[in-house]
């Protein structure tokens, strides 16, 4: 059995005598069923991370000799469930190109968020097994050294119509709405994105996150961010596949908003 | 046996009164440093539960000394000490003893002023003289810290307050300067973007604020350079080896060479020789 595409999301019965192996070049992740264990192996994520993201089975014999494997004890013998999860801190997005925003104007861009590998058990009562990064993202800090916050940093193209952002399984499109409610310009530069406050959902060919609209209103005031829930309308039959790891509850958005003073800063 | 039947002789020999005082003197110790010690612990479980660990232990140790001090005060009222006396006495005999102890008051002094200054809590990391270590303890005489190697440092509070105190780890990042030397004759250009390459490169080093890359000074054997990386407090050890490792490794890989201190000499009547 071999999955290409989102499909590598599905649901899995590893079954007692096959390794089940996920391929997001550069990084592989295998995962076998002994006895009531799952034993757990990933090749580090070393190099560019492009390629066709692929699911498939393959025996016991081509299995990786490694000492790195991981055993983790769960009684019950049930399928296992993949989900692509945002990662856990903020990310700093730096769009490959600066772009000015005039007031008054507003603009919908497409940010690309690469996703974590989640392995749960399926069934009603979920369990998580492990989860880890598939790409490692550089570490970077957002606002001023002594109240900012800890985040990842990543260049992406700023898309700014969905058909050219590529189909992947490892990438989940951030819709951002920004509209420049202020008399000065926004200069487009660099977004701090709580990825953590978002959930990902599963469309036929990507994969995408909550919907984000921002009201920047000058630099001395704070910009306002709401986060739209349920999927967004770029794709029919959107089904969530993993939610936020901190739901935005009245604190999160808040917090959003300090840091988003920052916003207009840069 | 026999000295069991000698504590039972001893107690039939008390009277009746001394029996129930002595009981009433034990049940009150017991009962009393139970409730306090339980007092603290509840204190700290539940109500100071989100508070740090410095103010956590702040406030029970003022829990126990009250505590403590209610309890001997319960004691001797129990004995028949009458207190307003003894309190009357206590100010003569704290006279006596002010003047004996000055460097433990001034101690106690200067700890309220670190409790309410705050440069550093339980959990810090902090630098004092050559002494470098975690905060185990802020008490009223002294700070307990625990080195890097495990050792157990008991410093006065009289000495932090008039001595110059780093807090290592206060802000959430921090920059390490390493400082090169680059030999004469090397493309500075090169090691320029070299140097930005291996801070870009190295997982441990943020991105922004950006490294610090600084050609400083013309040196005996070299343009000094300072590098300056930002990193998380938590990544110092990782980022302090790799780094080194880094720029040991491209530099050999690009062939850049290090200054080294070296010197040439000229020999006077050699016919060929220029001065240098």
């Amino acid at each position: 059995m071999r999955r290409t595409g989102v499909s590598v999301w599905d649901e899995v019965d590893l079954g007692q005598n096959r390794c089940a192996a996920w391929r997001f070049p550069p990084r592989s992740i295998f995962v076998e069923r002994v006895d009531n264990e799952y034993h757990v192996m990933s090749t580090p994520p070393e190099g560019t991370c492009a390629g066709e993201s692929r699911f498939e089975f393959i025996s016991r014999g081509e299995k990786p000799r490694s000492s790195a494997w991981r055993h983790y004890l769960h009684t019950e013998t049930v399928p296992v469930q993949p989900s692509p999860v945002l990662p856990d801190r903020p990310v700093v997005v730096r769009p490959d190109r600066a772009l000015t925003l005039l007031p008054g104007q507003n603009a919908l861009f497409f940010l690309e968020i690469p996703v974590w590998f989640r392995l749960s058990t399926a069934g009603a009562r979920p369990t998580r097994i492990f989860e880890e990064p598939l790409c490692v993202l550089s570490k970077t800090w957002f606002g001023d050294p002594i109240t900012g916050e800890l985040c990842y940093g990543m260049a992406t193209r700023l898309h700014q119509g969905i058909d050219s952002v590529a189909h992947s399984a490892r990438i989940a499109i951030c819709p951002l709405a920004i509209t420049n409610d202020s008399d000065t310009e926004l200069a487009f530069e660099k977004i701090c994105l709580h990825a953590e406050n978002l959930s990902v959902f599963r469309g036929g060919k990507r994969l995408w996150a909550n919907r984000l609209n921002v009201i920047f209103k000058g630099s001395e005031q704070a910009t306002q961010i709401e986060i739209v829930h349920g999927p967004p309308g770029f794709e029919r039959d959107l089904v969530e596949a993993a939610g936020a790891r901190e739901p935005a509850s009245g604190w999160n958005i808040r917090k959003t908003f300090g840091v988003l003073k920052y916003f207009a800063d840069f | 046996m026999a000295f069991f039947s000698m504590i039972g002789a001893w107690f039939r020999s008390l009277s009746p009164d001394v029996l129930t005082k002595g009981l009433r003197v034990g049940l009150t110790v017991v009962l009393g440093l139970f409730l306090v010690r339980l007092l603290a612990v509840l204190t700290q479980r539940s109500i100071m539960r989100r508070s740090t660990p410095q103010r956590q232990m702040i406030a029970r140790k003022a829990i126990s000394y009250t505590g403590f001090l209610l309890v001997l005060m319960a004691v001797l009222g129990e004995l028949g000490v009458k207190l307003t006396a003894l309190l009357g006495a206590a100010g003569i005999v704290g006279i006596a003893v002010g003047f004996a102890s000055q460097t433990s008051v001034s101690n106690i002094i200067s700890g309220l002023f670190l409790i309410s200054e705050k440069p550093f809590a339980v959990g810090d990391v902090i630098r004092i003289g050559t002494t470098t270590g975690i905060i185990q303890s802020i008490d009223l005489l002294s700070i307990k810290i625990r080195t890097f190697d495990n050792l157990f440092v008991r410093i006065p509070n009289e000495k932090i307050l008039t001595s110059e105190v780093t807090n290592i780890t206060r802000f959430p990042i921090r920059r390490m300067d390493v400082m090169l030397s680059v030999a004469y004759g090397q493309d500075l250009d090169r090691v320029h973007s070299l140097l930005t390459d291996i801070a870009h490169e190295n997982p441990w080093s943020l991105e922004e604020p950006e490294p610090v890359i600084l050609f400083t000074e013309f040196k005996e054997s070299g343009v000094e350079v300072l590098f300056g990386l930002w990193f998380t407090k938590t990544d110092f050890l990782d980022l302090k080896n790799s780094i080194i490792k880094d720029i040991t490794v491209r530099f050999a890989a690009e062939g850049l060479l290090f200054g080294w201190p070296n010197r040439r000499v000229t020999i006077a009547n050699d016919p060929g020789a220029t001065s240098g």
